[in-house]
C-alpha cells in the first residue's frame, strides 16, 4: 500500500475516496488536489506510480494543514479560547457544548456517559 | 450567521469615544454596551462589563480583538446541584 504523508495509507479504493483518509482532507479538498494535479479521481491508489505519489505528498503538504500540524492548529485555537476568559473558553474548560446547544437533555457527546442522580424526576414525569 | 462583511464590526460609539479620548487606562470603564466587538484600539484598557448585576472587570489583551465584550462577563452563575444532605448551598 502506497503511504501519503506519513502513517496514511489508504488503497484499493478510488483516489478521491483514499485521500479522504489523510485527517484534513474531506472530499471537496481531495476534488481539488486531483483537479490540480490532473489526476484521475477514479484511479485506485495501487495503480499510481512513485512519481505521482511524492508528487500528492509534496502538494498537500505544501497547501494544506493535515494531520499532526492540523491537529495543533485546533488545539491552539481551543487553548486561545479558555486562555483570555470567554464564554465559549470557559465551556470548553467544564466540558459542556460551546454553541449554544440545549444541555438539559442530550449533550452527550461532551458530557460523557449519563451519570444518574437518585430521585431525580424524568423528563416524562416532569409534566 | 455572522454579520455582513459589508456593515464592519459593531463598535459601541461611546466607547470608542471614551478609548480615544485615553479613559479606561487606569479606571475601568463602566459599561453595559456587551455587544460591542473589541477593536485593535481596545487593547491594555480595562472595562467594567455589565452581566445584569454587576460590573465584571475586563483586562483587553490582543488576543480578546474580534470577540465581543460580552463573551468575557458571565450572565450566569452555575454553582452545581444541591446536595440532599447538605441541603442547598448558600446563595451568592
Amino acid at each position: 500500500m502506497p503511504r501519503v504523508i506519513g502513517v496514511d495509507i489508504p488503497n484499493h479504493k478510488r483516489l478521491e475516496i483514499s485521500l479522504t483518509y489523510i485527517f484534513g482532507v474531506g472530499l471537496s479538498t481531495s476534488h481539488k488536489i486531483c483537479d490540480v494535479l490532473k489526476l484521475d479521481r477514479g484511479l485506485k491508489a495501487s495503480d499510481l506510480t512513485e512519481e505521482q505519489i511524492t508528487n500528492l505528498a509534496t502538494h498537500i503538504q505544501k497547501n494544506y494543514p493535515v494531520e499532526g500540524a492540523l491537529r495543533r492548529v485546533i488545539a491552539g485555537n481551543i487553548s486561545r479560547l479558555r486562555d483570555i476568559g470567554c464564554y465559549r473558553g470557559m465551556r470548553h474548560r467544564r466540558g459542556l457544548p460551546a454553541r449554544g446547544q440545549r444541555t438539559r437533555t442530550n449533550a452527550r457527546s461532551r458530557k460523557g456517559p449519563k451519570k444518574t442522580v437518585a430521585g431525580k424526576k424524568s423528563v416524562k414525569g416532569m409534566k | 450567521m455572522g454579520r455582513s462583511i459589508k456593515k464592519g464590526p459593531y463598535v459601541d460609539d461611546k466607547l470608542s469615544r471614551l478609548v480615544e479620548n485615553g479613559a479606561g487606562k487606569n479606571q475601568p470603564i463602566k459599561t453595559w454596551a456587551r455587544r460591542s466587538t473589541i477593536p485593535p484600539d481596545f487593547i491594555g484598557r480595562s472595562f467594567a462589563v455589565h452581566n445584569g448585576r454587576q460590573h465584571i472587570k475586563v483586562f483587553v489583551t490582543e488576543d480578546m480583538v474580534g470577540h465581543k465584550l460580552g463573551e468575557f462577563s458571565a450572565t450566569r452563575h452555575f454553582r452545581g446541584h444541591t446536595n440532599k444532605k447538605e441541603g442547598k448551598k448558600p446563595g451568592k
